[in-house]
């Protein structure tokens, strides 16, 4: 086990310096220098090359990205000359907030999909579960905002139950938890989304172990249908479910960043927002390099969870 | 974004068929049969798969309308006269009434025509950004497949890589460089989607070229060029044919995802995206026909692309599953 | 005698599909005393697992009871309320499935599966069910049983897991156990084993047992009383020794006819029955079997026959016949059977030798052929770090025209042997040679040209026909690449292979899917064929199909081959298959061939231990036989290919073995004029040491090793 999990991270580092490779390149490419951001886009050539000069950008390109690799370590994400903040800076005070809204919403959505899923298998062809899957069809095809303004709508607008947008009043992680009429919205929206990709999933999979002889055989043992489903097919049937929640969480925070936007909520998606009006590349790759990361570690986190519910999996 | 799916109503079918595995009926066998017995007609391959398309109702429907607003967008204008390229500040914000059918909008544009010239941009970018990312990922994965070894790995190692850089991050960055019309914004998605299809078509590949009737090929002694346009690639396409539809749709709705965030293709053109940059605000004032028309069809194009995809691999399954 | 333990009376079910309705069961009735085993035959499809389902009150979504009743002891089941049958459900009636693998969940420990029947319904404590799992495991003669509480299903072999569901079924006691085809995905000396197990316990437990199976061989000696069924009906039922002496239904008559037997004269052409099981969405109006029976009147066709006779013998039948087919008579509606002469069974020198041979050498000679498949590790670089022997060391001489098949159980290497035959694989050491060439090193243009002197058929009906091509399209493919013939001679060619495979013209423009398992198997001939090969070989050529349709492409290939003067090399792990086709066999275990000889010398005079008990093992379509052997012939499990046992690879689990087993690799010895087998110590005396002709180095560089 610890070997699979060294060589596990091995690899993910690996993965990781190629991901940072690739989108250093790729924002350098976009932006070399934030010399015009800084000084504006009418500063002379020769006002340019010295900022350039004293901040390290007439380097060659691969000096600059083993520097960028050498702070990165240290956990220097770079600098906002926008914000005037180191982007390490801008991220720990918003990092909470986001976490707190994803990894709500990803519970939430958990609690919801994984028991509906296993009904609609056993249901299969029902009214109830057509309809559960129209809902879901539906959902899945659409865009968060656009889900978001129908809550609003409904929820803010016309019922007045919940606040529009989240209040500025919400400057912590801790305020948000203990205000949770206010991210009510956000979170459910979020949530939703993912309901609909998971259960569908969760759907098939307890079909397919359904059709398996080993339901049959728990069945002939005489248990119960109910204890057939806990004990035997929720476990196995789970299983795909884990690999699309590591997945699952750069969607996350991709989906953050819109719902970020739509309820004014300031966490790590809305800075990122603002940065792209602001063309603040330190942030913007920063943004990137943090969804890959957590791609990577979601990937591994899953693997390493099915590899103790999954006595199948090979640990070598 | 594409998952392996299964319908309840086929897994029913598999159990029944499983369970009983009745092949076709043989009756009247006369003097004259050859011992083989008789082979009943069923159907060729793709008409069987089309007859089997066509018995999912809610696909069939889906894909007529689909076709009614492809010729909506791209005819429309020719009938529904608007101007959609200067702003009338007299008309702003006008609910629906008889001379614009579906209100105006912030600059005065008649929002109906306006989701007509969006639509147009949808449907342009969804086929010619699936289209190069098929193009790109189907070459790609097919090489992959057939090379093997070491440059496999390495490839496959690249498409890893790839595929861990927030796809929609990504594309954003870019696009507040280069987006603006609907060639680049076609160019940016494609060039970050094909990577889906290369590992689907790398992993049909690899299966491919165990299965036995390739063996065979070889024991006859034929080339690798036959072997690869003879076998692998018709028997790859049903893959790249079903990832092409849900292509279609995440463009689709990667485009409003730029719009919605101002970096979606600069005026004149526009998308559904950018016509709901403002929806919150539209809502809150109570400018509804801004907000749900254009969001019920981007909805409805992408579900019915979605639709139309599953109904396909569940028809070119079934094709290959009839024994 | 007392009460049955099971009887089922008049039963009918329906399953309703989402087209149709099928009626997988109609109208059957049968009772199990007791301590007794009653058997109940017949093809996939015909319903004989749904009706071991329907006494659970299992049958899948969609399916219920329509008609009759069930009853255990004098309990109705039919109507019972679930609650009450789950307190039946692996208490008093337990179930044995086909598949091991997909039948034990995949993520629980086997000690928690075996206890988990007991705990509910015995209401025990977790830790006396443990100890009750335990007895039972030990029961079922799963080794060391306590380490393998803890085990879960992957980490255990067919075998042992078959054990283990056996367990899980014995683990309450029950008064019915229900075994549905319980050997059928083992391998023959796994299968012996497993079936003794049952005898076994069947004899002291005392439970009444119902054994559904196809295998009249399985059936054979274990049953009292056998029911045969087709197509949903119970066609004939009778006391085993009765119904394989004095059958009355054609179908039992054909389908016992249609069996190829070790003990039988391979000339003679197996008896075969047309045609295919009908569709239960759709079953024929009359009696179900009339459209492939050769008696078949107007009143069959109309009428359906009831199940009569006397009170121990009954069939359905309006023409009855009586007893086995004696000789295979013109009547069986196949063409094959008509025009045919039986073949000479000796060796192929008799048959004249065709005009291509040159001179007297072998046109095939496998010499020291290795073949290993590397076990890699990592994603990146793949380092190899071990390597599967799939083929140690093997060598090998067939003659133009002569059939020679190759027998052993799954992971013997058989199939790579056949691989390097066909090319498709490069051996890792030693020589392929055709006509003393080995063309496979060959390149470009002169590799293609040589690629036609050796064809091949495999196994799988549905995955060695390409789905997206038709039948005249994979017919003349072969024709297309080696450039042979215009476009209207490759189709006249194509024309003839199909009707000469007896498939109907109409073919040529339909898809492979439209086909039956069968008939798919006779275009895969064909294509096979269209290159006129000097040499096929068939990996399993009838091993997925249906007991009744193997008879048909048998005695085709067969008729064929001597046709067509063609050697073939035919791979199986049913000996009595390859006795049908071959002239000589090749026995084979863990990669290396142990024993060569003629079908007789394999049969009546095997020399290795390991070909003796592998003839044992088969079970045969004779009760009288197969009542006269029990105890188990071989012990033990296939060593894994990885790592082979040093010296003899059989030693591990040879009755026979001794020290000098495992130091010295056993060099092959002559028995007789074509016949040779590697054993220190053999079962027949070997001939005194003559120069070893053709195969000198095999014995070479067996002791160079």
């Amino acid at each position: 086990m610890l070997g699979y999990i060294v060589r596990r991270l091995i690899t993910a580092v690996i993965v990781v310096l190629g991901v940072t490779a690739v989108s250093f390149a790729i924002l350098h490419f976009l932006s070399p220098t934030p010399a015009y951001a800084v000084l504006g886009t009418k500063a002379t050539h020769a006002a340019v090359v010295s900022w350039n000069k004293q901040h390290g950008y007439d380097r060659p390109e691969i000096v600059q990205f083993f520097s960028y690799l050498g702070n990165l370590v240290q956990l220097n994400f770079g600098y906002s000359y926008k914000l005037n903040q180191s982007v390490a800076a801008l991220f720990n005070e918003d990092v909470g907030r986001s976490a707190y809204l994803s990894g709500a919403a990803l519970v939430l959505s958990l609690i919801i999909a994984v028991p509906l899923g296993i009904a609609q298998a056993v249901k299969r062809n029902s009214p109830g579960d057509y309809a559960a899957t129209a809902i879901n069809f539906t959902l899945y095809s659409m865009p968060s905002f656009f889900l978001g303004l129908i809550l609003i709508q409904l929820f803010a607008l016309d019922l007045n139950i919940f606040p529009v947008g989240v209040g500025d009043n919400i400057t912590t992680a801790w305020q948000a938890i203990t205000h949770p009429r206010q991210l009510c919205l956000p979170i459910v929206t979020l949530a939703l989304l993912n309901v609909a990709s998971f259960s569908r999933y969760m759907r098939s999979s307890a079909l397919d172990e359904l059709a398996q002889d080993y339901i049959r055989l728990a069945r002939a043992k005489g248990l119960s249908e109910r204890a057939v489903l806990f004990r035997h097919l929720l476990r196995n049937a789970s299983l795909p479910v884990i690999t699309l929640v590591g997945l699952s969480i750069p969607t996350l925070l991709a989906g953050n960043l819109l719902i970020e936007y739509l309820f004014n909520y300031s966490g790590l998606g809305l800075l990122f927002y603002n940065a792209l009006g602001n063309e603040d590349y330190n942030i913007l790759l920063a943004y990137v390099l943090v969804g890959a990361i957590l791609t990577v570690l979601g990937n591994l986190i899953a693997d390493l969870a099915i590899a103790t519910a999954d006595p199948r999996v090979r640990l070598d | 974004m594409t998952e392996p799916r299964k319908t309840g109503s086929q897994e029913l079918e598999e159990l029944g068929t499983a369970a009983l595995s009745v092949p076709g009926p043989s009756r009247g066998l006369s003097e004259l049969t050859p011992d083989g017995g008789e082979v009943q007609a069923i159907a060729s391959g793709w008409r069987l798969a089309l007859r089997e398309f066509a018995s999912n109702r809610l696909a069939v429907i889906c894909l007529a309308l689909l076709l009614l607003l492809v010729l909506f967008c791209f005819l429309g204008p020719l009938f529904y006269h608007t101007d959609q390229t200067y702003t009338n500040i007299l008309n702003t914000n006008l609910p629906p009434s008889g001379s614009h059918l579906l209100g105006t909008d912030e600059n005065g544009f008649d929002e109906l025509g306006r989701i007509m010239v969006g639509g147009q941009a949808a449907f342009e970018v969804g086929g010619f950004a699936s289209g190069v990312a098929i193009v790109i990922g189907t070459l790609y994965g097919a090489i992959s497949g057939l090379v093997g070894g070491f440059v496999d790995g390495l490839l496959m190692r690249f498409v890893d890589i790839l595929l861990s850089i927030p796809f929609l991050l990504i594309v954003l960055v870019i696009a507040t460089k280069y987006s603006g019309t609907v060639v680049e914004i076609s160019l940016i998605l494609g060039v970050f989607t094909w990577l889906v299809p290369a590992r689907l078509v790398r992993g049909e590949v690899l299966t491919l070229r165990t299965r036995d009737f390739v063996l065979a090929a070889q024991t006859m002694g034929s080339s690798r060029a036959r072997l690869i346009y003879r076998h692998l690639i018709p028997n790859a396409m049903s893959v790249t044919i079903v990832n092409v539809t849900f292509l279609i749709a995440d463009s689709i709705l990667s485009l409003a995802y730029l719009g919605v965030l101002g970096e979606g293709l600069t005026p004149p053109h526009t998308s559904w995206g950018d016509m709901l940059g403002n929806a919150q605000t539209y809502v809150q004032n109570g400018y509804w026909w801004l907000v749900y028309p254009v969001g019920a069809c981007l909805v409805f194009v992408v579900l019915a692309f979605n639709l139309v995809g599953d109904a396909l691999r569940d028809a070119v399954d079934v094709r290959l599953q009839r024994r | 005698m007392a009460a049955p333990a099971l009887k089922v009376e008049n039963l009918s079910t329906e399953i309703r599909l989402s087209r149709a309705t099928v009626q997988p069961v109609g109208n059957v009735s049968l009772e199990i005393g007791e301590g007794e085993t009653l058997g109940l035959v017949g093809e996939s499809g015909c319903g004989k697992s749904m009706l071991g389902l329907s006494v659970l009150g299992l049958l899948p979504t969609g399916g219920h009871v329509t008609e009759g009743s069930i009853k255990l002891g004098d309990k109705e089941l039919v109507g019972l309320p679930e609650r009450e049958l789950r307190r039946i459900r692996g208490n008093d009636i337990a179930m044995i499935f086909q598949d091991s693998l997909s039948s034990l969940n995949p993520t629980k420990s086997i000690g928690e599966q075996v206890s988990e029947p007991v705990r509910l319904h015995r209401g025990v404590s977790r830790k006396e069910a443990l100890d009750r799992a335990l007895e039972v495991l030990e029961l079922v003669g799963l080794p060391r049983p306590r380490e393998r509480l803890s085990d879960y299903p992957h980490q255990l072999s067919g075998g042992l897991r078959q054990r283990v569901m056996i367990a899980i079924a014995l683990a309450c006691e029950p008064r019915v156990l229900l075994a549905d085809e319980p050997t059928t995905a083992l391998d023959v000396t796994i299968q012996a084993q497993i079936l003794s197990v049952l005898d076994d316990l069947e004899q002291r437990l005392g439970m009444a047992t119902l054994l559904v199976t196809h295998d009249m061989g399985v059936v054979a000696g274990r049953s009292r009383r056998i029911n045969v069924m087709y197509a949903g009906r119970i066609v004939e039922t009778a006391p085993s020794e009765e119904l394989f002496s004095s059958m009355r239904h054609p179908y039992t008559q054909s389908l016992l006819g249609s069996i190829p037997r070790l003990e039988s004269d391979p000339g003679r052409p197996l008896l075969s029955i047309p045609g295919l099981p009908p569709d239960l969405t759709d079953p024929p109006q009359g009696c179900r079997f009339a459209p492939r029976c050769q008696f078949a009147t107007d009143q069959c066709r109309a009428q359906e026959p009831p199940l009569s006779g006397d009170s121990d013998h009954k069939f359905a039948c309006w023409h009855p016949v009586d007893g086995p087919a004696v000789a295979v008579s013109a009547s069986t509606g196949t063409r094959v059977s008509v025009t045919r002469e039986p073949a000479p069974a000796g060796p192929a020198a008799t048959v004249a030798g065709p005009v291509v041979q040159n001179g007297a050498g072998p046109l095939l000679e496998v010499v020291n052929a290795v073949r290993e498949y590397p076990v890699t590790a990592g994603t990146m670089l793949k380092r190899k770090v071990n390597s599967v022997k799939a083929v140690s060391d093997v060598t090998l001489q067939v003659r133009a025209g002569e059939a020679v098949g190759l027998v052993g159980e799954s992971g013997c290497g058989k199939t790579s042997l056949g691989k390097l035959i066909v090319g498709i694989e490069k051996p890792d050491g030693g020589q392929i040679r055709i006509a003393g060439e080995e063309i496979f090193r060959k390149r470009g243009g002169e590799l293609r040209r040589a690629r036609r002197t050796v064809q091949m058929m495999f196994q799988d009906p549905y995955g060695s026909l390409d789905p997206r091509m038709r039948v005249r399209a994979i017919l003349r493919e072969p024709l297309q690449i080696q450039g042979v013939g215009s476009t209207r001679e490759q189709d006249d060619r194509v024309r003839g292979l199909l009707s000469e495979v007896g498939l109907p013209l109409n073919a040529l423009e339909r898809y492979p899917h439209e086909f039956s398992g069968g008939q798919r198997q006779r275009i895969a001939l064909a294509r096979a064929l269209t290159l006129e090969p000097r040499i096929m070989v068939a990996d399993e050529p009838v091993s997925a199909l249906d007991v009744s349709i193997r008879s048909q492409v048998l005695n085709l290939m067969k008729r064929l081959q001597t046709e067509r003067n063609m050697a073939s090399v035919v791979i199986s792990h049913d000996l009595a298959v390859v006795k049908y086709l071959a002239d000589r066999i090749g026995v084979m275990y863990l990669g290396k061939l142990v024993e060569v000889g003629t079908g007789d010398d394999i049969y009546r005079r095997p020399a290795h231990p390991y070909t003796e008990a592998l003839i044992k093992t088969i079970p045969v379509p004779d009760p009288a036989v197969e009542q006269a052997k029990r105890g188990v012939a071989i012990r033990g499990e296939l060593p894994s290919p990885i790592n082979p046992p040093s010296g003899c690879r059989f030693r591990t689990r040879c009755p026979l073995a001794q020290e000098i087993c495992a130091q010295v690799e056993p060099p092959m010895r002559r028995f007789g004029q074509s016949h040779q087998a590697a054993c220190h110590f053999p079962l027949q005396t070997p001939e005194p040491e003559l120069p070893l002709a053709p195969s000198g180095d095999a014995a070479g560089s067996a002791s160079g090793h």
